[in-house]
């Protein structure tokens, strides 16, 4: 979706380059083909059969999803040992956050679309999503993946030649397709699902996999260690540029699934990679559940740009439905000189507990967090990052924008720690808030923890309404209340915006424009 | 009654052990029951309490025993100025007071707002009432003309813990000078200020605890409409030490500054929280804090504006944590927190650590100033600014602080 | 006086490390006046740090000399006592630290490492007095932090302030017009007029004719990508005010 260049026009037979998984291939093809010759208004929403572990959670339930995939003895042990963990954990309750205790028995661990699709009519869709995607102006493959129809990611996917990316997509537990495999196999980039790289590179997984989020870190990690069921793993060999954008698509789909993806990066020494995430779910009325882990790891020299479009379903106006985000993103900076960027546009989920964070090891290792956070409606967002300067000479920067609206509330909560060894750390911070309206609420709580002399560590943050001055100012040139706001807003995420990859950027915007929409007035 | 307030407190340390036992020894209060449960609820604050995770009491807090330290020389002390003393021993008034304040010792406990926010204030509130004591001593400030009052906080003894409470009517001045000298084990005291519409606050608070003592100095002020406070503090910090300022502006016009500088030597350790509630409407607040620590010693800054729905529009708020880091081996600690629920407001805050801006520097060695002496320059310079609202105290505080700044 | 002899140097640290000054050289005997023009970017204020000796600046080739001294080897501080001041494009606000304490602190330091007594006091009052009189300075200027608070024009005053009460050998300075009015640019033309000696040498680095109307130089150079591409007497600048630095760029191509 967020990366494409936008044009249909370009489509070829990359098809021949989408790897699909046993069992739904066939249709996948075909509704991939079918959707390409129907116009937008003829289009087709799929309601998938699923296969579905039995609700709830158990030591059963880590074992179905274990035999599931085929997987070997000691993940079984490896998922078995964080699930016994979990059950001595409680659930973290410090972020500034609320929502309904979570029955984590009310949910299905496991839901992997079935052969033999059937499809229902357009009319399913909910009115509000199919204009919120109209309005976003993406085009008719790349809206249909928003919607989860099937296939649709698959062909969307195709359609992108011209940026070149390639694509996992992610449809509720298992990835269903990894597009430009052949391509990236003659670079030497590892480019599939978890579940088969266990089989195929066990001695990569086996190696990486917790090494940065260990099973026991967290309450939603640990679960996720337990039951995660797929997700993107990447390995960029020593000196290697990948030679595209990679990404994933997180589709939810289901109802009551938990969605526990389980993402690993590893860019070996000189290597680079940029990768890309887009998250997206229909509209229930039920809240969904998603606790993915994302590790990254970045050997001497090496670089990872990790960029997330986040626009799950936030919920009704109400505060009914939408997603429950827990997610636990981590990247190490191992060898020296390494960088690791995230960049990340949330718009989306009902809740929102994130903090994506670097661990500075590598000497002159550089750590950096780009962030734009939307809240409207009844959202709430507890997100920031965690900058851990271990190394000499460690540098990191962290550009925060909160925007709340609606009788939403949004939080900037990061931690800053320069430690003893960490001689010569810099730490540049800009947290800025936004206010649209008078029911809503921003927060920053900034950690800043300095033991070094020679640090240099800079902290600002600001809260403000959005300008009446301005506002006057623009709309006395003509422009009307909403699109002046859009444009004040994009003003201020403006140095986030430049840190996306460029068809990201333009789809981010857009997509502010549109969570915002009915905030003022 | 004892045996179940010693349950509430999670695994006593001995000195928990001890505080129940003095609580036990009192006066049986209603009022003082319900500060010493909302002690007993964290007990001694350590690292688990969020609020207190870079400041654990309990792990600094021992065997409640005499201080070995003397208190320190009080720097503040004047002549011309009437003197309250409060030590272990209870509370030594002034010969005579000066017009427009009245001190009122009260026998029965007066409760004390937002006691579960500051447990050690609580502590304090529950355990005056030793000795020669009042349960709570109040004094009234009234009259035209500002009222000039200082106050002694210190040993010898093993527990310092002592409350005031003050009440500022409408139009009136408090000039008052704080100086917490340590010299009891482990001090804690309450002082509460309620300025009423158009009254001010001038506040200034010099701290200096011993290696081995810990101190706390709880402060809560209440502001109605109008009314002022500029409160300056210098501290030296303890083994371990918090000095928490929890303000609120309760109605339209009120405006605090609060400055505070902390110099933390080796083995001492300086805290500084601040808790603001934008209560009312156009309420402003300035706050400046500067601190400068050597190897071994440790700075914790804790700031936070709380602006509610509604009530706080047209906040102002800036808050500004500056420290310098002078040797390796020091720690600086800062959370700045907004909690911002109304959209008419300016809030800012800011913070930095490390080392002299290089700029500056290079610009005085540029005029032909050698390094060290540029570098004292400037760490003197950057201190002071937080001591600049001191009034007839700026002098002796700066001197205090430019004396440290020779010997390290 | 002064000789800069293919000086050489980087700005920034480790891989990040750009040459920008490139091969230049100038010689300022004593008693004269040379104006440094040259394009944005073309290492000019570099060119004033690299003489006073700022951090993240350094010299990979050349050298250059004070009445013969090697200042390059030496600290800020003994360049400043040796007679080196830096007029700067963007003086730094030092809150906390008040004009006069500045000034005397700083000339009393450069009389101790030149062997000389201390001024007093009300000596040092007085021709403070008489310096701010001339800049046209408000005593009350001079009792705030430095620079803090001060417009751009406050700020280029309170440097020739502080040149003509420390009274250097050698002055640079860095675009001390930018930001000034016509009439705070006469006045502070004045001030360095004033200081103007047989013994003393001056480098003047502007964008405009104008300062140089006020301040005649002796000799014009023009400062491109590194180095010195142009020199040439007053109507040098004339020329540049006209035509801009595309046709001297190109002639020395
Ligand atoms: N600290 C620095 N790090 C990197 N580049 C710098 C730094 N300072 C200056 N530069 C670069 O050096 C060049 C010369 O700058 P400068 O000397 O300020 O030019 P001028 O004063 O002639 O306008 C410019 O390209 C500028 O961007
Ligand atoms: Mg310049």
């Amino acid at each position: 979706m967020m990366d494409c260049c936008g044009g249909i026009e370009e489509h070829d037979d990359d098809c021949a380059d989408v790897k699909v998984k046993e069992g739904i291939d066939a249709k996948t093809v075909e509704a991939a083909k079918r959707l390409e010759s129907e116009n937008y208004s003829a289009g087709f929403i799929t309601d998938i059969e699923m296969d579905m572990a039995p609700i709830g959670l158990s030591e059963d339930t880590v074992r179905f999803i274990s035999a599931k995939k085929n997987e070997p003895e000691w993940l079984l042990e490896w998922r078995l040992e964080a699930y016994r963990r979990w059950l001595t954990m409680e659930e973290p309750s410090w972020a500034r956050v609320h929502y309904p205790k979570i029955d984590f028995q009310a949910y299905y661990y496991y839901a992997a679309p079935k052969a033999g699709a059937k499809y229902k009519s357009i009319d399913d869709v909910p009115r509000e999503i199919l204009e919120a995607y109209e309005k976003l102006g993406i085009p008719l493959r790349e809206a249909e993946v928003l919607l989860g129809v099937e296939g649709a990611a698959d062909t969307a996917a195709a359609a992108r030649e011209k940026p070149r990316v390639a694509v996992d997509a992610v449809f509720d537990s298992v990835s269903v397709a990894t597009t430009f495999r052949e391509e990236l196999k003659k670079a030497g980039v590892i480019f599939m699902s978890i579940s088969e790289a266990v089989h195929e590179h066990p001695e990569l997984v086996k190696k990486y996999l917790g090494s940065v989020v260990p099973t026991s870190d967290n309450f939603y990690a640990t679960l996720n260690s337990a039951v995660f069921s797929d997700g993107s793993f990447v390995y960029i060999p020593k000196g290697v540029r990948c030679p595209m954008e990679l990404s994933t698509y997180f589709r939810m789909n289901a109802e009551n699934t938990g969605q526990f993806e389980r993402t690993l990066i590893i860019a070996d020494e000189a290597a680079y990679v940029s990768y890309l995430e887009g998250c997206t779910a229909p509209m229930r009325d039920e809240n969904q559940l998603h606790a993915a882990v994302v590790e990254l790891v970045a050997l001497d020299d090496a670089e990872i740009k990790y960029s997330t479009v986040q626009n799950w379903w936030p919920g009704d106006e109400e505060g009914k439905g939408g997603i429950f985000n827990f997610v636990t993103k981590r990247g190490d900076c191992r060898g020296a000189r390494s960088k690791i960027s995230w960049t990340q546009v949330e718009t989306g989920s009902a809740v929102t507990w994130k903090y994506p964070s670097c661990i500075l090891r590598g000497d002159d290792s550089v750590g950096e967090f780009y962030s734009i956070a939307v809240t409207n409606g009844r959202q709430q967002a507890d997100t920031g990052t965690k900058m851990i300067h271990l190394g000499k000479r460690t540098r990191s920067r962290i550009i925060s924008k909160g925007i709340s609206a609606g009788k939403s509330d949004n939080t900037y909560r990061g931690l800053v720690s320069i430690h003893k060894k960490a001689e010569g750390a810099r730490n540049f911070t800009q947290c800025d808030s936004l206010l649209i309206g008078d029911r809503c609420g921003a927060h920053t709580v900034p950690y800043i923890e300095n033991r070094r002399a020679d640090a240099q560590l800079e902290h600002e943050a600001t809260t403000t309404k959005l300008s009446e001055d301005q506002l006057f100012y623009v709309r006395q040139r003509g422009i009307a209340e909403e699109q002046a706001v859009a444009l004040l807003v994009n003003g201020f995420v403006r140095e986030v915006l430049q840190e996306l990859p460029m068809e990201f950027a333009v789809e981010a915007q857009k997509l502010l424009e549109v969570s915002l929409e009915g905030s003022v007035g | 009654m004892s045996i179940a307030l010693k349950d509430l407190i999670r695994n006593p340390s001995v000195a928990e052990l001890e505080l129940v036992a003095r609580y036990a020894a009192l006066k049986a209060d209603p009022r003082r029951e319900r500060l010493f449960e909302a002690f007993a609820l964290t007990g001694l604050p350590h690292r688990r309490n969020e609020e207190w995770r870079w400041s654990d009491f309990k792990a600094a807090v021992g065997a409640l025993e005499a201080s070995a330290t003397p208190p320190a020389q009080d720097p503040l002390a004047s002549d011309g100025v009437a003197t309250l003393k409060l030590t272990p021993q209870g509370y030594v008034a002034p010969v005579s007071l000066p017009p427009g304040l009245r001190l009122l010792p009260k026998d029965d406990v007066q409760a004390m707002s937002g006691a579960e926010d500051a447990p050690l204030g609580a502590l304090a509130a529950a355990l005056s009432g030793a000795k020669n004591a009042p349960a709570t001593l109040m004094a009234e400030v009234t009259g035209e003309t500002p009222v000039r009052l200082h106050m002694v906080f210190s040993g010898p003894g093993a527990i310092n813990a002592a409350r005031i409470v003050f009440l500022v009517r409408p139009g009136a001045e408090l000039q008052v000078s704080e100086s917490h000298l340590g010299g009891a084990a482990f001090s804690t005291a309450l002082i509460e200020y309620t300025l009423q519409p158009g009254a001010r606050l001038d506040r200034v608070v010099y701290q200096r605890g011993g290696k081995g003592e810990a101190q706390a100095i709880t402060a809560l002020i209440h502001q109605e409409a109008d009314a002022e406070t500029k409160q300056t503090v210098l501290a030296f910090g303890a083994r371990v030490s918090r000095i928490e300022t929890r303000l609120v502006h309760h109605e339209t016009g009120s405006r605090a500054t609060l400055n505070a500088a902390y110099l933390a030597g080796d083995g001492y350790h300086v805290d500084f929280t601040s808790h603001v509630r934008h209560g009312a409407r156009a309420c402003v607040t300035r706050q400046v804090t500067k601190g400068a620590v050597v190897d071994g010693g440790r700075g914790v800054f804790q700031g936070k504006f709380h602006v509610p729905r509604n009530t706080g529009q047209q906040t102002d708020a800036s808050m500004q944590h500056n420290a310098l880091l002078l040797e390796d081996g020091a720690e600086v600690f800062a959370k700045p927190e907004l909690e911002i629920l109304a959209d008419d407001v300016q809030c800012a805050h800011g913070n930095t650590s490390g080392q002299l801006d290089a700029a500056q520097l290079f610009y005085l060695r540029q005029r032909g100033i050698p390094l060290v002496q540029a570098r004292a320059l400037l760490t003197e310079a950057f201190i002071a600014q937080a001591l600049e609202e001191a009034g007839v105290h700026d002098e002796a505080l700066r001197a205090q602080a430019q004396a440290w700044l020779s010997e390290v | 006086m002064l000789k800069i002899e293919n000086l050489s140097a980087t700005v920034g640290e480790g891989e990040a490390a750009k040459t920008i000054i490139n091969g230049l050289s100038l010689k300022v005997p004593a008693g004269e006046v040379h104006a440094i023009m040259g394009p944005n970017g073309a290492g000019k204020s570099t060119l004033s740090y690299v003489l006073t000796g700022r951090e993240g600046y350094e010299v990979t080739g050349g050298g250059a000399t004070l009445d013969g001294a090697d200042i390059l080897a030496m600290d800020p501080e003994e360049r400043a006592a040796a007679g080196l001041f830096l007029s700067f494009q963007y003086p730094v606000e030092i809150p906390g630290v008040p004009v006069m304490t500045f000034v005397r602190t700083a000339m009393n330091a450069q009389r101790k490492k030149r062997g000389e007594p201390e001024i007093s006091a009300p000596d040092y009052l007085k021709k403070s007095r008489d310096v701010a009189k001339m800049l046209n300075l408000d005593a009350d200027m001079l009792k705030r932090p430095v620079n803090v608070g001060f417009s751009g024009g406050e700020k280029k005053r309170l440097e020739i302030y502080q040149m003509m009460m420390l009274e250097p050998r050698f002055m640079v300075l860095d675009e001390t017009d930018s930001g000034l009015d016509i009439d705070a640019l006469r006045t502070v033309a004045d001030g360095v007029n004033a200081l103007r000696a047989p013994e003393r040498g001056m480098l003047v680095i502007t964008h405009y004719q104008r300062l140089l109307d006020h301040i005649k130089p002796d000799k014009v150079h023009v400062l491109a990508k590194g180095r010195i591409i142009k020199t040439g007497g007053p109507e040098l600048a004339h020329r540049l005010e006209k035509e801009g630095y595309d046709g001297v760029l190109a002639e020395a191509v």
